[in-house]
């Protein structure tokens, strides 16, 4: 029986039985705006998240910043090559240091410094000196200076945040001791990608759209193709959706879907014959095209409970596009602003209050794995 | 509708559309954030009417937005007629308000000094 809101309150949490009347999220938790700050710490900053790609910061002290949330980080590669990432947080009062850097438009930096005070840390996150004003208390009459203390350099260094990679894949976790380890929270998805050379990509585009809805609406959207037969028409052209097949693990869900004429190899990165779109809870995606030499990400970030940013990103050969895949990512792109009005039509619906809680049908078990990790997340 | 801002990123194709003015400066450093795009305006309404000039300290000025100050929305647009992105507009506001020719009586607005 539908639930509508009409007095009765007959909500209930995810049932983990997809043959449940209550098996979808009440609507409230796309709606509320308490729900999405709960979100922030249940979700956004306890699981874990995709920073970016480490192909795009290839030299020492390249860095871009990614907020998450109420979080920014920076992502730098330090002297060691390796990609660390730290609170864009200032270890002297809080400032916020370098200015939002985009994966796309890296910077370089020596040191990071902050420009409220100076003081410079090493790409390590190491305090690597302060002003001379930090040193002494010329200034301060009840104080020699052989009463300030030196700043321990390891002691006054940055947050750092808990990175891990799959590939050249980078992701961050805000926890102090997170749930899962990347690798559990990957599952076959980190081997499945790590026999891939991801690596041998470069970024081509990056297209952000915002969208008037919430993230949970787009992620329900993309988890799911019952919508693609009527709303997807040139996309689904040349792909039998009958023999489609949905894997469901437990953080990752797969969509595959096989093309009607066999392709070339040569216009896969994978070996199957088919494409395979890669949902990773919480709000990434892992695009393998069945036409197309190369693949995609999305990132479905959050502005607020009615809006998010879709930040969608193609990665080629060569990121000097050929025609033929200048054509596939404006077809991509046109898949895109489909969805965007089926999911900005549904938020509408649901923003109204006349639904209390939708219910999932049988083959939107993907939907359901979803809505059950957020209700998860919740209760945790 | 007269009334109706509207700007986007021609890289993106993306674009926002809205009432209120300085919506298009927080579309624009969202999106600036992710893509080092700029973002350019589509329409503005026709009753903006400010003097012709690019020097940015008379402009606002002569849009005299009285003790809050003009919403820099409403600036960006008005600095369209002169060729300038919302980027543009925001950095030379940016540049006079170090200068102390301008301040900020409210966030996001500003008045001459």
């Amino acid at each position: 029986m539908t639930r509508w809101n009409d007095g009765v309150d007959r909500t209930r949490a995810v049932s983990p039985d997809i043959t449940a009347e209550t098996n979808a999220l009440p609507t409230n938790c796309f709606t509320d705006p308490e729900v999405w700050e709960l979100e922030k710490e249940t979700i956004f900053s306890r699981y874990w998240i995709y920073a970016g790609h480490e192909n795009c910061i290839p030299d020492a002290g390249d860095y871009f910043t990614r907020t998450v949330g109420d979080k920014q980080v920076i992502v730098a590669r330090d002297e060691d090559g390796e990609v660390r990432a730290f609170y864009n947080v200032c270890a002297h009062r809080g400032s916020k240091m370098v200015d939002d850097t985009p994966m796309t438009d890296p910077g370089n930096m020596g040191r990071i410094q902050c420009p409220y005070h100076l003081w410079t840390y090493d790409l390590d996150g190491d305090l690597r000196s302060t002003p001379r004003s930090f040193e002494e208390a010329s200034l301060n009459p009840d104080l020699d200076d052989e009463d300030v203390t030196a700043l321990d350099p390891d002691e006054n260094g940055l947050m750092e945040v808990r990175t891990d990679t799959i590939g050249p894949l980078v992701f961050c976790n805000f926890a102090d001791e997170p749930p899962l380890t990347l690798a559990e929270q990957a599952g076959k998805l980190k081997t499945r990608l790590e026999s891939l050379p991801l690596a041998e990509y470069e970024h081509a585009r990056r297209y952000v759209s915002e969208v008037a809805c919430n993230w949970k609406t787009f992620a329900g959207n993309y988890s799911e193709c019952d919508h693609c037969q009527a709303n997807h028409q040139d996309w689904i052209t040349g792909i039998q959706l009958d023999e489609s097949e949905l894997e469901v693990n437990d953080y990752h869900w797969v969509l595959h879907y096989t093309h009607e004429e066999d392709i070339e190899d040569e216009l896969r990165i994978h070996d199957e014959h088919e494409a395979q779109f890669h949902y990773f809870w919480p709000n990434f995606t892992v695009n393998m095209y069945g036409t197309a030499d190369g693949y995609g990400t999305y990132i479905i970030d959050p502005i607020d409970e009615e809006r998010f940013q879709l930040i969608a990103d193609y990665y080629f050969a060569d990121p000097d596009l050929s025609e033929d895949e200048e054509e596939f990512v404006r077809t991509s792109r046109q898949l895109q602003e489909e969805d965007f009005e089926l999911v900005e039509r549904q938020y509408e619906g649901l923003r109204s209050g006349a639904l209390a809680q939708g219910q999932l049908g049988p083959n939107e078990h993907t939907l359901h794995r979803f809505h059950r990790l957020v209700q998860e997340a919740y209760e945790a | 509708m007269s009334d109706t801002f509207v700007a986007g990123c021609a890289d993106c194709d993306e674009r926002v559309s809205t009432a209120t003015p300085n919506d298009v400066i927080a579309f624009y450093r969202r999106h600036r954030a992710v893509t080092g795009h700029d973002v350019a305006w589509e329409r503005t309404p026709t009753a903006l009417a400010a003097p012709s000039s690019t020097d940015i300290d008379a402009v606002v000025a002569a849009l005299d937005g009285g003790a809050e100050g003009v919403p820099l929305g409403v600036l960006a647009a008005v600095m369209d007629e002169r060729g300038w992105t919302v980027g543009e507009t925001l950095a030379a506001v940016h540049e006079r308000r170090l200068h102390g020719a301008l301040w900020e009586p409210r966030d996001d607005h500003v008045a001459a000094v």
